[in-house]
């Protein structure tokens, strides 16, 4: 009898040379279409918890979205019962993808598969197939439910994992908790409606831009036009020995002392906030929650290729909002914080060009704030980038010796 | 009657030929400036997903909705994406836009407003790239303006069909 033999599980971790300084980074990481493969599973079925949605996206029982967690296609649906599940999207049978579009509503009746038929209900239990005559003696629809992931949410901010050595999610939080009360306060949000995009560069180029306030007053010629600075602020990696976490937050100059560049200055403007203190926050490894002046903001990254990322852009107003408020919301997202704003084209130029030139062999070199070992670091450094990647090297089995 | 009859027509070609000057004016990038002027003081330009515009869903990808949002539009462009040089002198990948629009159609509503309709994709060429890049598919929703000299857009609405952006976008659609 033929043994099968497990093969090692990223022995690309012995082909790929991260070096001993751990604010180098190869270049090999973004073009190594194997490694790309090995992420989606040591990365996003990882002992992590991935941010897919707010409860506020699917409010009435049968609201489903569609998303992935690397490469696992789900759909995130408000049961019948109200409880929030994150399934597979797969049907149990023959693997057929069970829901198209990127939103909508089952009413009743749940899913139901167009190959042959099989039913499930808004919790993934599978409740009838069609033609059941002559099915092996042992089959019992109880065990073809739909694979669910554990979900978690956290101020209505929902969390899933595919891996059950992943801590209760609070643990994993740990400080971080503190930004996403400022941001989701009770979590009585309105969901406004998202944007997605494709970027043309590798997940990790899209994260690690988040951790990086170096560029941000060199690439983002908007801010110095205007005379937008940060005042103060700091960077953090709460629980940065287990987690990469990032909270980001400073205090930005309010609308009446900038430069009047635009004639309509309200895409700078925060009224809705008594101060101008705002927070920008990665839950390690991809799920972005900020609050730049009125604008409440999550996004949500599906890498899709080894260079071809997808981001979610979901904005959020508060459910008691005054209409003046809100639209005041509607009219600043998307211009400050969205894929045809005044800022993101900037990010998607530069990653692009980092994934381009990708393929010249070396390393990318993380030097601001790097003297400082531990957090927290200056607004303007990009020195938190490197406990993203120490995160990610603990997932992916890539060790390296910290000083 | 007539009359008004005439006038319909003569409405018809009025905004069949603005959507020609607006496709003329987007498809040249050095033509930026001209842009606003293709709108009636009070109007707006509205990109949006068919997603988004069908579940009455507030978030557009853009949403200028005054005629100064629509001039700022030009500002930013012009000043703000720069990457810490001039601006002007920046182009991002040097893409060359180029808009395939048709058929169009002119609807008059009870009210006399001119609603003008077309289905468009925009190309943009990137000089390196040996295949031009699709950023947009859809339709335009617009209102045609007759109250001044020449017919202006009170409302253009782009509603793309995707529910995902190939592309970051830069200039007008």
């Amino acid at each position: 009898m033929a043994e099968s033999v497990e093969p090692p599980r990223f022995d690309l971790a012995r082909r790929i040379r991260w070096p001993q300084e751990d604010n180098k980074i190869p270049r090999e990481i973004f073009t190594d279409p194997d490694l790309f493969r090995a992420e989606m599973d040591g990365v996003f079925t990882g002992p992590v918890w991935v941010l897919v949605g707010h409860e506020s996206e699917i409010p009435k029982p049968g609201d489903y979205k569609t998303i992935s967690m690397g490469a696992a296609p789900v759909i995130v649906i408000r049961g019948a019962n109200a409880r929030v599940s994150v399934l597979v999207n797969a049907c149990a049978h023959r693997g057929t993808r069970l829901v198209e579009g990127p939103s909508g509503n089952v009413l009743r009746g749940g899913f139901r598969c167009i190959y042959h038929m099989w039913t499930y209900d808004t919790d993934g239990r599978l409740i009838a197939v069609s033609l059941p005559e002559d099915f092996p003696q042992e089959f019992r629809k109880e065990d073809y439910g739909l694979p669910r992931a554990r979900v978690d949410t956290y101020r209505g901010a929902i969390f899933a994992t595919l891996n059950d050595d992943a801590p209760p999610l609070l643990e994993y939080l740990a400080e971080l908790t503190g930004g996403l009360d400022k941001v989701l306060e009770d979590g009585a949000l309105e969901f406004l409606g998202s944007i997605r995009v494709i970027f043309r560069a590798n997940w990790k180029l899209y994260v690690e831009n988040i951790y990086d306030g170096y560029h941000v007053t060199a690439l983002h010629t908007g801010f110095q036009v205007v005379r937008l600075r940060s005042h103060g602020g700091e960077r953090l990696v709460p629980n940065y020995e287990r987690n990469g976490h990032l909270w980001g937050r400073s205090r930005s100059t309010p609308v009446n002392q900038l430069t009047p560049a635009l004639r309509d200055m309200s895409l700078f403007d925060t009224r809705t906030k008594p101060t101008t203190d705002h927070n920008m926050m990665v839950v390690f490894p991809s799920g972005v929650v900020t609050d730049y002046f009125d604008t409440i903001q999550m996004r949500y990254v599906i890498p899709l290729e080894l260079d071809r990322t997808q981001i979610e852009f979901a904005f959020f107003g508060r459910q008691n909002d005054p209409e003046e408020a809100r639209l005041h919301r509607v009219r600043q997202g998307p211009e400050v914080l969205g894929p045809a704003g005044a800022i993101t084209l900037e990010d998607a130029a530069a990653l692009e060009r980092v994934q381009l030139s990708a393929t010249a062999r070396g390393e990318n070199v993380v030097l601001k704030g790097t003297p400082k070992r531990f957090p927290p670091y200056r607004h303007v450094d990009e020195a938190p980038i490197r406990h993203f990647y120490q995160a990610y090297r603990r997932l992916m089995g890539f060790h390296s010796d910290d000083h | 009657m007539l009359t008004s009859l005439v006038d319909a027509q003569g409405r018809k070609q009025a905004a069949l030929e603005l959507l020609v000057r607006y496709i003329r004016i987007v498809d040249d990038p050095r033509r930026l400036a001209e842009w606003p002027d293709l709108f009636g003081d009070s109007a707006e330009y509205v990109v949006i997903t068919r997603e988004n515009h069908e579940r009455g869903l507030p978030i557009a990808v853009i949403r200028d909705d005054t005629k100064d949002r629509i001039i700022d539009r030009v500002t930013i462009i012009k000043n703000f994406w720069g990457a810490g040089g001039r601006a002007e002198d920046h182009h991002y990948n040097e893409s060359w836009p180029r808009h395939i629009v048709g058929p169009a159609w002119v609807e008059f509503t009870e009210s006399g407003e001119a609603r003008l309709g077309a289905n468009f994709a925009v190309y943009a060429t990137v000089q390196v790239d040996p295949e031009p890049r699709l950023l947009a598919l859809g339709e335009y929703q617009d209102v045609v303006d007759f109250s001044g000299e020449i017919p202006k857009f009170k409302s253009k609405k782009v509603i793309l069909d995707t529910s995902v952006l190939q592309d970051v976008f830069v200039y007008p659609l």
